[in-house]
């Protein structure tokens, strides 16, 4: 579990710095971004993990988000791991932007060929925060979750999938229920079978419906003028349908005007890492 | 002699030549004693010699202290040689002459003259009166020769010390210095002290001599020990000294206050006495004349009488003549005249021939009026009613609500028996009621008077009275008593973290002076209300008091006059966990009601009209809201609010100066959260300026938490119940504004 650093740039009195490692989940050769806020110099910070959007690698948070000088007033090391494997070399993982690499979707394959490396939920819940802990100082028992879009979705699966292990979640224009919409029954039937049962595990509006107690905050930022909002990838309503019944607290806030790009991202990015702040520095 | 010597390191300080310096010279004024007296030194001297010989190296150890004293007796003794003539000039001669002296005298002596002159001789100047003492001595003691082995007893030394001590303490002059040569032996350097025996010893001795096995110690620290000792008698001298020269002080006070006593008192006699010579002398005056008077009268009217006793004598004496004229007359005539003179003598008789004394010569008995001297002799040794007593100024802070003290004093030191206090309210000249007087008998110059109304002025005059009088009264001064104690108007206080707006009535009718706010921290462990701060001469009924967050306060509020300081008043607690405000009755829609505690607020059944009568400008009067006002202290506010998840409402912020008129949120002048609740489905808006962001949120908070920031320029609204976050305005007013309530449905609203 050898880290390489591949870039370290001062941003904020901290540092932004890029790694590659050898994942055993993925069993490739892993990227990722951290962000070490001025504070874990002396000690042990909270730890943000953010999950990017399809087609995206760990560049993209980090270059685009802008949210450096609000995880450095808040003393939050924020991660930002690849979206999918890369370069396994397996028949059709670079034939679409939304299957394959750059797709990960935050499952964990059970179907051939995609089984023995797409393992990004498990990559994520538990093979990243491990080399984290092991190698930044880390508070192991603080850490959030969020993420866009694919990532939205794979931040609230976790959260929903492993009741207090994340202490906050949040999501921008996160596809809410990938089963019913065209990108979540692509990848699902790719990934996990054509057996809708299994998908249900990785869908958050379904989870939601089995999700223990209410003690998880979530904030729901969407543009409304997002393109894939209109053609029916993300699904919002049925999320805040389902967590009003189940009493499951959600700001989802419908922001006038943005779309779906990180200009929307950066707009609010400050509200999602405060969000985060309020329950990982409490 | 052992004994004496012994104690001689103690008394090194003592200045008295004869226990210091005798080594050096012997000389010895032989007139004082006869022959035998004088002798009687020889064997003492012997004994001393043998023993300075002994002890000669230990002896330059001690030279320092003694070399002093010895100069001192050396200097006194020269002083005194000069006195009776003495002359120097056979200095060396003596020096021979000593020597020989001795050895004449002495047979043992001679065993060691070349030790003992060293000692005698070469550090005196003056000898050559020693010499001629010691001629004279030596000539005595020649005689006295054969009587010298029987001499020599202490005894008989001591005695010759003693008188010689007796003489000198007297009268020194009469005595040439004179020097035992025994001090010798208290100089020998006893290097340890014997516990037991209380001496200092020589070492030699603790082994061999009489103190074999005695217990020692050290000279140096028996020394030290002594010393301690006579400095704990020194102070105990020195306070001794305080005590009585503080006792002589005193003694001349009561010197001073003596004099003064009777010379007031012999002034009073003189006053009195001559006082009562005067009216003696005028009494005596007024007798002395009155019997004058008494007198001329009387002999006035005696000679009045004197005067028409003579007048009747002559017309007796006349008629009379005239009846012997008649006699010797004719018969014719005589008949005639006769008849004539018979009714004169006739008529002459008829009248009444006054021989009754108008006067008796006697003095009569008048008695002398003394009772008024006795009076005035009474009034010697009785005391002069007082003088009018001098009323004090009232004291600050005596009076209670209820009760001043008075105090007053007397001009000078006139007896008093008691005095008369009495008083009366001070009147303002719209009432026309005379206010009722009262008095009480007092003691002392001091009364504390009860009863009395709060904040209110009396007037107060005393009189002073003994068994001569009472005097005339003081001039009024006019007390006030304290105020009563303020009404905290504890449904008025704003509060926040760090601050508390505390408003109060003032409790009386008349005003006050100033405020003063007490507060208590309220503490789990210290339940005892303790004063933690004061906040002092505040002018008016309310006062803006900084606060520590987080904390629970007991306030209490003193009104303070002239008089003092009122009671507590009752506490008001305020605890600085967030912002308290109650809700103005003032602002409410007519279809609103606020319950007793100021805190709920509850909406009646009908329709909201906008031909609703306008009694108020600060009335709502188309939107059904209400307002609250926020304390005026800039920093974070935050407040909760109680809702039905049901119910339409508004909770947020605006300007004081809100149109009354408008909807919330609909401008610039107001921010709030707004819930709807249609077809079972919530609706929530964030209003200002009529616009909203699109917000779903899937938990109905059941009470709503807003953190007014005016540092940071934020407004946010919470789920308190689950701590989530629902919405910031950013720049929301930096001006001091109102909390406020709408409601469009019959539900309750309570703020927290």
């Amino acid at each position: 579990m050898a880290l390489k650093q591949i870039s370290s740039n001062k941003c904020f009195e901290g540092f932004q710095k890029v790694y590659e490692h050898d994942s055993v989940e993925l069993k490739c050769k892993m990227k990722f971004g951290i962000y070490l806020p001025p504070k874990a110099e002396t000690g042990k910070c909270p730890v943000l993990y953010w999950l990017s959007g399809l087609t995206c690698t760990e560049q993209n948070f980090i270059t685009k988000a802008g949210y450096h000088q609000a995880a450095a007033e808040h003393g939050l090391i924020v991660v930002a791991p690849d979206t999918s494997p890369r370069g396994c070399n397996i028949k059709g993982e670079d034939d679409s932007w939304d299957f394959g690499t750059g797709a990960g979707f935050y499952v964990n394959a059970t179907e051939e060929p995609w089984k023995t490396n797409y393992r990004m939920y498990s990559y994520v819940i538990d093979e990243l925060p491990k080399l984290i802990n092991a190698n930044f100082p880390a508070d192991p028992e603080k850490i959030s979750i969020f993420g866009h879009s694919m990532g939205g979705h794979g931040a609230l699966i976790c959260a929903l999938k492993n009741p207090r292990k994340y202490k906050s979640v949040s999501a921008f224009s996160p596809i809410c229920n990938p089963m019913l919409c065209p990108w979540g029954k692509k990848a699902f039937s790719g990934y996990l079978g054509t057996d809708q049962s299994k998908w249900e595990a990785y869908d958050a509006t379904r989870l939601v419906k089995s999700y223990p107690d209410s003690q998880l905050d979530i904030l729901i930022d969407q543009g409304k003028d997002d393109q894939f909002l209109k053609d029916g990838q993300l699904l919002p309503d049925n999320f805040i349908a389902a967590c009003a019944e189940r009493k499951i607290p959600v700001v989802f806030r419908l922001q006038e005007g943005y779309d779906h790009n990180y200009y929307f991202i950066a707009t609010f990015i400050n509200d999602h890492i405060r969000h985060h702040a309020k329950y990982l520095n409490a | 002699m052992e004994e004496r010597t012994g104690r001689a390191p103690l008394y090194n300080q003592d200045p008295a030549p004869s226990l210091t310096a005798g080594q050096n010279f012997n000389f010895y004024h032989m007139d004082l004693y006869d022959s035998e007296d004088r002798l009687k030194i020889f064997p003492e001297e012997k004994f001393q010699m043998r023993g300075e010989i002994a002890r000669e190296p230990k002896r330059g150890e001690r030279a320092p202290e003694l070399s002093l004293a010895t100069y001192d007796v050396q200097k006194e003794v020269e002083e005194l040689a000069q006195y009776y003539g003495l002359e120097d000039d056979k200095e060396l001669e003596g020096e021979t002459e000593v020597g020989s002296v001795l050895r004449s005298g002495i047979s043992e002596y001679q065993s060691a003259p070349s030790s003992l002159r060293p000692h005698t001789v070469p550090k005196r100047r003056d000898l050559g009166r020693e010499e001629k003492d010691w001629q004279y001595l030596g000539e005595e003691a020649g005689e006295e020769d054969n009587r010298f082995p029987a001499w020599g007893s202490r005894g008989q030394y001591q005695e010759l010390r003693e008188a010689y001590r007796y003489a000198r303490g007297r009268s020194s002059e009469e005595y040439e210095c004179y020097v035992i040569p025994e001090e010798e032996d208290e100089e020998e350097a006893a290097d340890i002290f014997c516990v037991t025996c209380k001496i200092p010893i020589r070492a030699f001795d603790n082994l061999f001599g009489e103190h074999k096995e005695h217990e020692v110690t050290q000279l140096n620290t028996a020394a030290e020990n002594a010393r301690e000792e006579i400095h704990k008698n020194m102070f105990k001298l020195e306070e001794q000294i305080i005590q009585m020269e503080n006792f002589a002080s005193h003694l001349e006070e009561v010197f001073i206050t003596i004099e003064e006593n009777f010379g007031r008192q012999e002034q009073n006699f003189e006053l009195h006495y001559n006082e009562i010579l005067e009216t003696l002398a005028q009494k005596y005056e007024e007798k002395m004349q009155a019997l004058g008077e008494k007198k001329r009268e009387k002999i006035e009217a005696l000679y009045g009488q004197l005067v028409s006793c003579g007048e009747n004598l002559d017309t007796c004496k006349e008629l009379m003549e005239t009846i012997e004229e008649i006699c010797h007359e004719e018969k014719v005539e005589f008949i005639k005249d006769a008849v004539t003179m018979a009714d004169r003598l006739g008529e002459f008789l008829k009248t009444k021939t006054d021989v009754e004394l108008s006067t008796h010569p006697d003095f009569e008995d008048q008695t002398i009026d003394f009772s008024d001297i006795e009076q005035l002799m009474d009034s010697i040794n009785a005391i002069p009613a007082p003088c009018a007593p001098v009323i004090n100024t009232q004291t600050p802070n005596s009076a209670t609500g209820t009760s001043v003290k008075v105090c007053w004093s007397l001009f000078s030191d006139d007896t008093v028996e008691s005095y008369q206090l009495s008083y009366k309210p001070v009147s303002d000249g719209a009432q026309s009621e005379e206010q009722k007087e009262f008095s009480v008998n007092v003691k002392e110059s001091h009364y504390s008077v009860t009863n009395l109304m709060p904040n209110t002025q009396y007037e107060f005059w005393v009189t002073a009275s003994n068994s001569t009088g009472i005097s005339p009264p003081s001039e009024r001064a006019v007390y006030v008593t304290a105020p009563s104690p303020p009404i905290i108007k504890s449904k008025e206080i704003l509060s926040c973290e760090h601050a508390a707006l505390v408003r109060w009535e003032s409790g009386n009718m008349n005003p006050v002076d100033s405020y003063t706010i007490e507060l208590s921290k309220v503490d789990n462990e210290e339940p005892g209300n303790v004063v933690t701060e004061s906040i002092v001469g505040i002018p008016t009924c309310e006062s803006l008091i900084q606060l520590q967050p987080g904390e629970s306060y007991l306030v209490y509020v003193r009104a303070i006059n002239v008089g003092g300081p009122s009671e507590r008043s009752e506490p008001a607690t305020i605890r600085t966990t967030g912002t308290y405000f109650h809700l103005n009755k003032d602002t409410s829609h007519p279809l609103l009601s606020i319950s007793e505690d100021g805190f709920t607020i509850v909406r009646g059944k009908g329709e909201s009209s906008t031909r609703e009568p306008c009694d108020s400008d600060i009335r709502f009067t188309r939107c059904v809201a209400v307002m609250g006002s926020l304390i005026p202290i800039k920093g974070q506010h935050y407040w909760e609010v109680e809702v039905n998840e049901q119910m339409d409402y508004k909770v947020g912020v605006a300007f004081e100066d809100i149109n009354r008129q408008g909807d919330l949120g609909a401008d610039s002048s107001s921010w709030c959260m707004s819930h709807t609740f249609i077809s079972s489905r919530h609706k929530y808006e964030f209003l200002h300026n009529g616009v909203t962001p699109e917000i779903q949120i899937t938990v109905p908070p059941k009470k709503i938490g807003i953190l007014l920031d005016y540092d940071s320029y934020r407004l946010s609204f919470f789920n308190v119940d689950i701590a989530q976050h629902l919405y910031t305005f950013s720049y929301p007013p930096s001006t001091f504004c109102a909390a406020l309530f709408f409601l469009r449905k019959a539900w309750i609203v309570k703020s927290l």
